[in-house]
């Protein structure tokens, strides 16, 4: 496994004086999430009612709950995404360190800038070269050119840890990878504009069971820069990943807390009755 | 459940215990608020769970049939029924492997958490208090044939050491219930048990101290002194077996407490 | 169970499951059916080749690529020439043609999917471009007459036949354009905005390049339709014999060429109108092979 670039050493090589988006030092903590009487809607329907949640910086945060609970609604409210379903609407505050990303005056756009997001489905872009994939997010976003992209490009593939295995392949087509390897793209891609936080929606499951333990160990590399919010049916999984664990039923939260505490000694009995498998 | 003042007939208590356990829920007695049934999900892991359960309990009972026939076999110093004693421990030796195993098992396979894995944390603490209540009776049948076939007793140390006796049993009888029903009550009531045994055993200590010159009666005293203590132990086991019975319905490990003051 | 030999009773048992014979029979006969039609419907396709080459292949000659028809079609003495203003005319009033419907067509997709998904407005506007793609092409001929040169008052010009073409690979376009657009993964499109792309940006640097095989194919095979056609252009481009680069001035092009030879008393004219066929012909073969060759870049998988 690469090792994880130092703190400091992580930053590009390029100077990074004139930055549109701020630059943060990499010795400062990345900014938590906090959810506000999140409300979300599809059309009519409610799928979320109404969460408060807090996710901390610089953690890994699970959320955990049966199929149609809303938890995957929830975090694409993070980002904004849910909004950008036809007839999907959310209410609600989701602050990012006391700034409301829904606030009218937000550009949306920059706020999927500092909360990237990794898809069930690994989704490198097909046309595109490694190299181009992960520098995708730079190019799309800010439309910044040359060496700045190629060093933040090697940074994003480092803090990945798949810059061993590609750095011969730069220009091959992304879609070429192993499927843990495209995962791996995917969350260096995300990577490449650093992001505040990184939302994963069941990153590992469509993957093989070594490539998930590889992401796995990513995840807990990443958190000393960036806060992970990962959304997964597998309760092995946040058991081994998350610093805390939540837990949702039917759009709800029912509990959240250390993981330790929610797999030894959960609070809620319909939590325990979740985690010990009695329904869901 | 009241202190039995006399040994009752091992197969009496193993039908009562038995019959307790069939209508106990696996988890705290009261329903899940929820609303579910209860074990939908995972019906082969909850009967594993059930069994193991039953089986470490059941190590209880065999632990009261080896305390009735030791007892009897202290008050009619009977050779033979010690020695049934010792090598009928071995029972208890396959019963604390065969838990031992099968909690692996479930940990291994079935990754168990929450309420279930307290359990299974608890039932290899009680395999465990279990074997060592059998290494206690066995350390008192040891202890009878020392004194010969003709040991000067004192009727006072023997009445005080099956008073003793049927103590300990009933903390054991006690313990196995409070485990199968959850009953975090039954449980604390212990202590108080085992506060009349540790007055038992300062009296038999006194008593030994106090019964004379005669080397032959003062040598069988300080065997009865060990049988005390053999007995003391036994209720201490019964108490920490009753501290998990706390931790399973809590998840708070607390001693209750401190019962191990044995003088 | 015969236990001395196990494959039998395996054998016994896939037996169970194989085809009766009268399905075998059936099977065939159906299999003989379809092959039949197959043939049967290759064998025009076949004929047509045939002639194109048989009559066409004659007539090729360096000059009949290099010298313009010189309008003698009676005195055998004199040469009739070769075909060169109808190809140079063709060439440039398509290429116009695309220039104008293919951007128009796409972004009409793209807005039906992209933006306009659902709205009452956007189902109308796919209705009428499904209407238009059945419109008989001298419908769009007529329209540009009536619009661009009675009207105006104006006369017949390359442009105003590459309009009335435009026109007619309009719907074409949009239409072949939305179902491959269709196709692209909504996760690409996901992927592109959760990193925080605008909407015009997903579209241009993912949705796009990713559909372009696609898109190329769909576009060539609109280009070849509209390369061939000839009523649009009686009316809108006019004929001339000399090649005529201007495209606001008569134009000639390869299928007026072809109509106007092919009723020739004279021999020579008509197999020029075979040459000229063929001509038209290759050409297309040539646009559907470099949409193979780009389909073959990438994949939209």
């Amino acid at each position: 496994m690469p090792e994880l670039p130092q703190a400091g050493a992580a930053a590009p090589v390029a100077p990074v004086a004139a930055e549109p988006v701020p630059e943060r030092a990499r010795e400062q903590a990345a900014l938590g999430v906090r959810l506000q009487g999140l409300r979300a809607f599809y059309g009519a329907a409610e799928q979320v009612k109404g969460v408060d949640l807090e996710f901390k910086a610089n953690e890994v945060t699970a959320i955990i709950g049966p199929s149609g609970c809303g938890k995957s609604t929830m975090v694409r409210c993070i980002n904004r995404m849910h909004e950008e379903i036809p007839g999907a609407h959310a209410e609600g505050k989701v602050l990012l360190d006391e700034l409301d990303v829904y606030d009218p005056s937000v550009d949306v756009v920059a706020v999927r800038r500092a909360v990237g997001m990794v898809f069930q489905k690994p989704n490198p872009f097909p046309t595109m070269s490694v190299y181009d994939n992960v520098a995708a997010g730079l190019r799309l976003s800010s439309g910044r050119r040359g060496k700045e992209v190629r060093a933040k490009v090697e940074a994003a593939l480092r803090g990945a840890g798949l810059w061993d295995e590609v750095a011969e392949r730069l220009h091959e087509p992304g879609a070429g990878l192993s499927g843990g390897q495209q995962q791996r793209l995917c969350i260096a891609r995300s990577l490449a504009v650093d992001p505040e936080v990184i939302l994963m929606d069941e990153p590992c499951s469509a993957l093989d069971p070594i490539a998930t333990l590889k992401i796995e160990e990513l995840i807990e590399e990443l958190k000393s820069r960036v806060t992970i919010v990962i959304v997964t049916h597998n309760m092995q999984q946040a058991a081994r990943v998350a610093d805390r664990t939540a837990f949702m039923l039917d759009g709800k939260l029912v509990e959240v807390g250390a993981t330790e505490e929610i797999f030894t000694n959960p609070s809620d009995p319909r939590t325990e009755e979740y985690v010990t498998g009695k329904f869901g | 459940m009241s202190p039995a003042s006399s040994a009752e007939p091992p197969e009496e208590s193993t039908e009562a215990a038995a019959d307790a356990e069939q209508g106990e829920p696996l988890y705290p007695p009261t329903a899940p608020s929820a609303g579910e049934e209860g074990s939908q999900g995972r019906l082969s892991f909850r009967q594993q769970l059930l069994e193991l359960q039953s089986r470490a309990l059941g190590g209880l009972d065999l632990v009261v049939e080896q305390l009735d026939r030791v007892l009897e076999a202290l008050a009619h110093q009977d050779v033979e029924l010690a020695q049934m004693v010792i090598a009928d421990d071995d029972r208890l030796d396959g019963r604390y492997l065969e838990v031992h195993q099968g909690i692996l098992s479930l940990l291994a396979l079935q990754a168990p958490v929450a309420g279930d894995l307290r359990l299974v944390a608890a039932l290899l603490h009680v395999i465990m208090r279990v074997e060592r209540m059998g290494d206690q009776c066995v350390n008192i049948a040891k202890l009878i044939p020392l004194s010969g076939h003709e040991p000067p007793v004192r009727r006072e140390v023997l009445e005080a050491l099956a008073k003793m006796g049927a103590q300990a049993r009933s903390e054991v009888v006690q313990c196995r219930a409070a485990f199968a029903g959850r009953d975090v009550e039954l449980a604390e009531d212990l202590v108080r048990q085992d506060h009349e045994i540790n007055r038992l055993n300062r009296e038999i200590f006194r008593m030994a101290i106090e019964i004379g010159e005669d080397p032959d009666t003062r040598e069988w005293a300080m065997h009865m002194i060990l049988v005390a203590r053999a007995l003391e132990r036994i209720g201490d086991n019964a108490v920490d077996i009753g501290e998990q019975v706390a931790f399973v319905v809590t998840g708070l490990f607390r001693e209750f407490s401190d019962s191990s003051h044995a003088v | 169970m015969d236990a001395l030999d196990p494959t039998a009773t395996a054998r016994a048992r896939l037996a169970r499951h194989s085809l009766s014979a009268a399905r075998r029979r059936r099977d065939g006969l159906a299999r003989g059916t379809i092959l039949g039609g197959t043939i049967l419907a290759l064998i025009p396709l076949a004929l047509i080749v045939y002639y194109l080459l048989a009559k066409g292949l004659g007539s090729w000659s360096w000059s009949f690529f290099t010298t313009d028809p010189t309008g003698n079609t009676f005195f055998k003495s004199s040469s009739i020439g070769g075909v060169k203003s109808a190809i140079v005319g063709t060439i440039e009033i398509v290429t116009l043609a695309s220039v104008i419907s293919i951007p128009i067509g796409i972004g009409v997709a793209l807005w039906l999917i992209e933006y306009g998904r659902g709205s009452w407005f956007a189902h109308t506007v796919r209705f009428f471009i499904d209407v238009l793609t059945g419109v008989p092409s001298i419908i769009f001929g007529l329209f540009v007459y009536i619009a661009l040169i009675v009207g105006t008052g104006s006369t017949y010009a390359g442009y105003k036949g590459s309009i009335a073409l435009a026109l007619l690979m309009l719907p074409v376009v949009t239409r072949s354009a939305e179902v491959i657009l269709l196709l692209v993964p909504g996760s690409l499109r996901e992927a592109a905005l959760a990193l925080g792309a605008p909407r015009w940006k997903v579209i241009w640097s993912v949705v796009l390049p990713t559909a372009l095989p696609g898109l190329a194919t769909g576009i060539l095979l609109a280009i070849a339709r509209a390369a061939g056609e000839t009523a649009p252009l009686l009316f809108t481009a006019g004929a001339t014999f000399k090649t005529n680069t201007n495209l606001s001035q008569f134009m000639n092009s390869l299928p007026v060429q072809i109509y106007n030879d092919v009723t020739s008393p004279t021999n020579a004219v008509v197999n020029r109108a075979w040459g000229a066929a063929l001509t038209l012909v290759a050409m297309i073969l040539v646009l559907n092979i470099i949409a193979r060759l780009i389909a073959r870049r990438s994949r939209l998988a």
